[in-house]
């Protein structure tokens, strides 16, 4: 069974429909992605999820079960817009949070000061919220979210805002965690960034599914049509009938092969022509598939 | 249950732990027992100690009425008699007066026609010494009074039993307290009360405010519906104004029932509470605070910011405003249908019904039905307000106007 599934699921709100007969399912252990561009509805899926508001129509299951609030405790949330406390200790601020999530004072206090320390941010315990730099006040929203352990963690675009060295860190940290069995949901207009995270995604666009499902099988239902080569010497091997369109960058070559064509015949005429220093089949990236889909959508 | 605890001891705690709570809780009774202390010494000085002449052809006159101001009940003055005066006296009196020996003077001039009273004409140093003025109008009249009475054949000893002030002692059935003090401590509960609505009601709206421009409900709402969220909030800074309260209220019983006071006030000013009072204003202040508190919460929730708060702030003052205008009425007649229609609306019954409840025991069905009233309109009050709140949060960036505050109701 699924950890959460959406089924039609529809919200309209006064001026906009924000999600319409939208249908998916997480599976339990999954890094999930919920992707598409801004305002494509990807926050109002997640309120769904845990009922901060109910859909007009459709029905959303939450472990298993038709959603029921008793179950919001195992799910830990950080929303796209921080919010915390801004003349509250740190401290007595992670220890309030945890215990509405359900965990005694002790626990909690030892919890975050076991968190505070894995995310290098001991120095901010003491300090009220207002005295800490954009990132740690991520951080901390952070640990919030994780605090009491929860299975499914849904983080709503958990990299805006920091550095890459930080960025890595909650990635690795959302790694393990998932290793440890947890189920993690993404939502994120940035596809880059979580391609190489996710098992499975969910692309949606105004409201509407786009398509869904493990992120190798949505790949492979594109073409390894791509290429991208380095080479030195003569170029001509690139008007070879097998390429459809190529771009040279000054020996850095982008090849976009035709449908169903295999790429070694032009890889031998690339050999016998030139010097290669690097040959890759590219996976299609995700915005591609996306562009590629959603552009269909709208041509049609 | 758990969640309301929690929001409401955060909310509690992060406000009793602010310097701004520690000063008001200690600042309001310092100026508490300077006031009265103050007014205390000002009330005794407002007897006159002014130093006056009067001139007078009439020996008896001036002589009588410069024992009166010396040493009768309301004055204290030193007084001189020139009589009768003569053409040099007033040009003296001028410059005395000029050179502050004295503070005025009292120009009495014999009527011309019998039977008729003599002029009187009092020229003071400042025209705003209104004490001497008072004092010295008030002796006269006693004076002119005493001496018509002997002159009409009364006797001293019976002129003096006729001009005793007449006292009335007021026993309310069933109570045996005096009326002063009661009013007097009617008064004070009664703008302590209307004070802490006003001022902890605004603070819940606050808090609401505060919640949405930080977003932390967002984080909140993960786990906890908004009706905990609400309740946990007016409950949570209901207590912090608790708090204040009784501070407050314990330095007022401490201040004044030390008889370092009541000697001060010559045992005349005497503040007293019986218990009765005391449960009743519990009760009426926490019912009082939980109705404007949620009319607040509702306020907080249908804005986004502190500033549009102010546009709506007439919405909590207005029904305390008009409980104001029904004060007179229901002093002067406690049990009276308006008394009781007034002291029924729920908005106002916090601060009639317990007036009431001071003045004369109301029926208990009366001050039961006002206190099931109010529990219901609270109840309903904090149902729409959660509404609101839910709705407008997550539809956030513009207030909403009736209509559609009409529609969210129906929202789920």
């Amino acid at each position: 069974m699924a950890i959460v599934e959406l089924e039609k699921v529809r919200k309209a709100y006064d001026t906009k429909i924000a999600v319409d007969s939208l249908s998916f399912r997480i599976e339990r252990g999954s890094m999930f992605g919920l992707l598409g561009p801004n305002g494509s509805g990807k926050t109002s899926s997640i309120r769904m999820m845990i009922g901060m508001t109910l859909p007009d129509s459709g029905s959303v299951t939450l472990f298993d079960h038709p959603f029921d609030r008793n179950n919001l405790h195992r799910v830990g949330y950080l929303p796209e817009e921080r919010g915390l406390y801004k003349k509250m200790k740190v401290i007595d601020q992670l220890i309030f949070l945890g215990e509405l999530h359900g965990l005694d004072a002790i626990t909690a206090s030892k919890r975050a000061h076991a968190w505070c320390e894995r995310m290098e941010i001991t120095e901010a315990i003491p300090k009220k919220t207002e005295e800490l730099s954009k990132g740690m006040q991520q951080k901390i929203q952070f640990i919030a979210a994780l605090l009491h352990e929860p299975e499914l963690i849904i983080m709503d675009e958990p990299f805006s805002g920091l550095d890459p060295v930080n960025a890595t860190l909650l990635q690795d940290t959302l790694l393990d965690l998932n290793k440890q069995g947890r189920t993690v949901l993404f939502s994120t207009h940035r596809m880059d960034q979580v391609e190489k995270l996710c098992d499975s995604i969910c692309l949606i666009h105004r409201g509407h599914l786009v398509l869904s499902g493990p992120m190798q099988e949505i790949k492979s239902r594109y073409p390894k049509n791509r290429i991208q080569m380095v080479f030195e010497g003569d170029a001509s091997f690139l008007n070879h009938p097998s390429v459809e369109s190529a771009k040279n960058y000054n020996g850095m070559a982008e090849i976009k092969l035709r449908d169903g064509v295999d790429a070694q015949p032009m890889l031998a005429e690339a050999i016998s022509r030139a010097r290669i220093t690097r040959f890759e089949v590219m996976e299609p990236t995700l915005e591609e598939i996306f562009i590629e889909t959603v552009g269909d959508r709208v041509d049609a | 249950m758990r969640n309301v605890w929690l929001i409401a001891k955060r909310e509690y705690l992060e406000r009793v732990r602010t310097k701004a709570f520690l000063i008001s809780t200690l600042m309001i009774p310092l100026l508490m027992g300077g006031g009265i202390v103050g007014s205390i010494i000002a009330g005794g000085k407002a007897k006159s100690t002014s130093h006056i002449t009067i001139v007078s052809p009439d020996q008896l006159l001036a002589t009588d009425l410069q024992k009166e101001l010396e040493n009768g009940k309301d004055s204290r003055m030193t007084v001189d008699v020139i009589s009768p005066g003569n053409s040099t006296t007033r040009p003296s009196l001028d410059s005395m007066l000029a050179d502050k020996q004295i503070d005025g003077y009292l120009w009495i001039t014999p009527a011309t026609e019998p039977n008729a009273r003599p002029t009187f004409a009092y020229t003071p140093r400042s025209t705003a010494d209104f004490a001497t003025k008072n004092a010295i109008t008030s002796a006269l009249r006693s004076v002119l009074m005493r001496e018509r009475l002997s002159h009409d054949g009364l006797v001293s000893k019976d002129v003096d039993a006729l001009m005793q002030p007449v006292e009335v002692d007021t026993t309310q059935a069933g109570k045996n307290a005096d009326t002063t003090s009661s009013f007097v401590a009617i008064y004070v509960l009664f703008f302590l009360m209307y004070m802490v609505i006003l001022l902890y009601g605004m603070n819940v709206a606050r808090s609401i405010i505060e919640e949405k421009t930080s977003r932390v409900f967002e984080v909140l709402l993960a786990t906890i519906k908004p009706e905990e969220m609400m309740a946990g909030k007016v409950i949570g800074v209901g207590s912090v104004g608790l708090t204040q309260v009784a501070v407050w209220l314990l330095t007022a019983i401490l201040l004044t029932s030390s008889s370092l006071i009541g000697a001060v006030a010559g045992g005349k000013v005497h503040v007293s509470l019986n218990a009765m009072q005391i449960i009743f204003f519990v009760v009426y202040f926490l019912l009082g605070y939980l109705l404007y508190s949620s009319i607040a919460a509702a306020l907080g929730a249908m804005v986004n910011s502190e500033q549009e708060l102010q546009q709506l702030n007439m919405f909590l003052v207005m029904p305390l405003a008009g409980c104001m205008f029904a004060l007179a009425p229901v002093i002067s007649n406690p049990s009276g249908p308006i008394s009781r229609i007034i002291s029924m609306i729920p908005f106002c019954a916090p601060l009639i019904m317990y007036l009431r409840i001071s003045l004369a025991t109301p029926p208990a069905w009366e001050i039961g039905l006002s206190i099931a009233l109010m529990l219901i309109t609270i109840y309903a009050i904090l149902w729409v307000a959660s509404r609101i709140y839910r709705v407008g949060i997550l539809m956030y960036g513009k207030r909403p106007n009736l209509p559609e505050i009409m529609r969210w109701l129906k929202y789920s």
